[in-house]
């Protein structure tokens, strides 16, 4: 499997959820919600962003799959 | 040949080459009759019609399903010449054929790996959400194909697709799907479902799917599996076994990933949601300081006044310790070489004495006392 360097939408979508049940939960400190805010904000432009613009790739097999 | 003497080993090779030359393979379609299977491994047959009757033997790794006498099969094979049992036809695959064999063959096989628990509910495992790699079992120059990308480019981006192009009907068809179900199984880097699927076709074309070999791989599979065989009303044993059917390939593409619009419909829901919990934190953290400021505010405020209520009274007492109020009443400080006198006993006539008005002083002298 090629490695992109850049994070799939799954990936992204998980830390945007634990985010999101950070910001959920009972904790106050504002200059850590400052932090995860922006986080959360740069994530969801780059869900976006692959949203409009990824492509599905197809490759083919080059294993032949004879019965005999 | 005239004059020429074999011995039956000589004849026997020499029959087999000849019908090796002539008929490396043969494709036979009869009524199936005296099936049986020996020690669990070896199976004997025959096909006839009205007039003829054919041997043959395979093994049970040729077998499509179970099969009884009275179905009717198609079975690719070669002929031989046995040193010792004779002739017969060495199956290399079998299929039912008709459509009321083929929904005999499945319903036989359905029966016996419904009773396996192959079809039960508890074994299926949910598809991941939104998966990265999908391997597609499918035949690559197919609408089904085409549909399955169209519909997927549509929903979704970034999945990688490796596509095992196989036949997707025909005797060759249920070995090449096998092969590539356990293909993917075997990488050590396994893709996060697969998707084995074709589009419509006659009973005989989708029979490939409800062959045993197939249906027993998808339930094998460690990978998730979705499945989707035909038009809505076609359901083959190989969807049964899926952890997930589709009536069709365009309907696996909508199971397998979600929508784009529905998702970034949902960014924006969540990107409202953090900004308003941001928002509210912020002001209540707000509302606090100011609660905060009040309350200090007020609590100083409290402490000043009971000081100065404090201060106010000790200067009324002090006010009336102030002996010039008296003196402004009318009273008097009578006084002798500057002490004053509180007694008559102090004092004896003739004595100087200095009297203290409000507004001034006197000297006097006692007459009598």
């Amino acid at each position: 499997m090629a490695k992109s360097p850049t994070k799939n939408y799954q990936q992204l979508a998980t830390e945007l959820n634990q985010l999101i049940e950070w910001f959920e939960g009972d904790s106050v400190n504002l200059d850590e919600a400052v932090d995860k805010y922006e986080q959360a904000m740069s994530l969801l432009k780059q869900m976006e962003e692959h949203l409009k613009t990824a492509e599905n790739k197809v490759k083919k097999i080059a294993v032949k799959f004879d019965a005999s | 040949m005239d004059g020429l003497v074999l011995a039956p080993t000589d004849f026997v090779a020499l029959l087999n080459q000849t019908l090796e030359f002539a008929y490396p393979t043969v494709v036979i379609e009869g009524e199936l009759s005296n099936f049986r299977v020996s020690k669990n491994r070896w199976v004997y047959f025959d096909l006839q019609d009205e007039i003829a009757s054919v041997k043959f033997f395979g093994t049970v790794y040729n077998l499509p399903g179970p099969l009884e006498d009275g179905l009717k099969i198609q079975v690719v094979g070669s002929p031989r010449l046995h040193p010792r049992f004779g002739f017969s036809i060495n199956v290399s695959s079998i299929s039912p054929v008709g459509e009321g064999s083929i929904k005999k063959a499945a319903d036989l096989l359905a029966a016996k790996l419904q009773a396996e628990g192959l079809f039960d509910e508890e074994r299926k495992r949910r598809l991941p959400e939104i998966p990265v790699t999908i391997g597609l079992i499918t035949a690559a120059n197919s609408a089904a194909y085409a549909d399955f990308i169209k519909i997927l480019n549509e929903r979704w981006g970034g999945v990688d697709i490796r596509l095992a192009d196989v036949y997707v009907q025909g005797a060759q068809a249920p070995l090449q799907i096998v092969r590539a179900i356990e293909y993917f199984n075997e990488l050590s880097s396994l893709v996060d479902v697969l998707v084995i699927t074709r589009g419509g076709g006659s009973a005989e074309d989708l029979a490939g799917f409800s062959d045993e070999r197939v249906v027993r791989a998808v339930a094998a599979s460690r990978i998730p599996t979705l499945v989707a065989v035909g038009h809505e009303v076609d359901t083959s044993l190989a969807e049964l076994a899926a952890d997930l059917r589709a009536s069709t390939p365009s309907n696996a593409a909508q199971l397998v990933v979600p929508s784009r619009s529905e998702t970034i419909a949902g960014l924006a829901v969540a990107k409202k949601s953090v900004t308003e919990i941001i928002n509210q934190r912020f002001q209540t953290a707000s509302q606090e300081i100011q609660s905060s400021r009040e309350y200090l505010t007020s609590q100083v405020n409290l402490l000043l006044s009971d000081r100065l209520k404090m201060i106010e009274s000790t200067k009324k007492l002090i006010i009336a310790f102030d002996p010039r109020a008296a003196l402004r009443r009318g009273y008097a400080i009578v006084s002798k070489q500057g002490r004053n006198i509180a007694s008559v006993k102090q004092l004896s006539p003739n004595d100087k004495i200095g009297i203290q008005l409000a507004d001034g002083k006197i000297s006097a002298k006692v007459q009598e006392t």
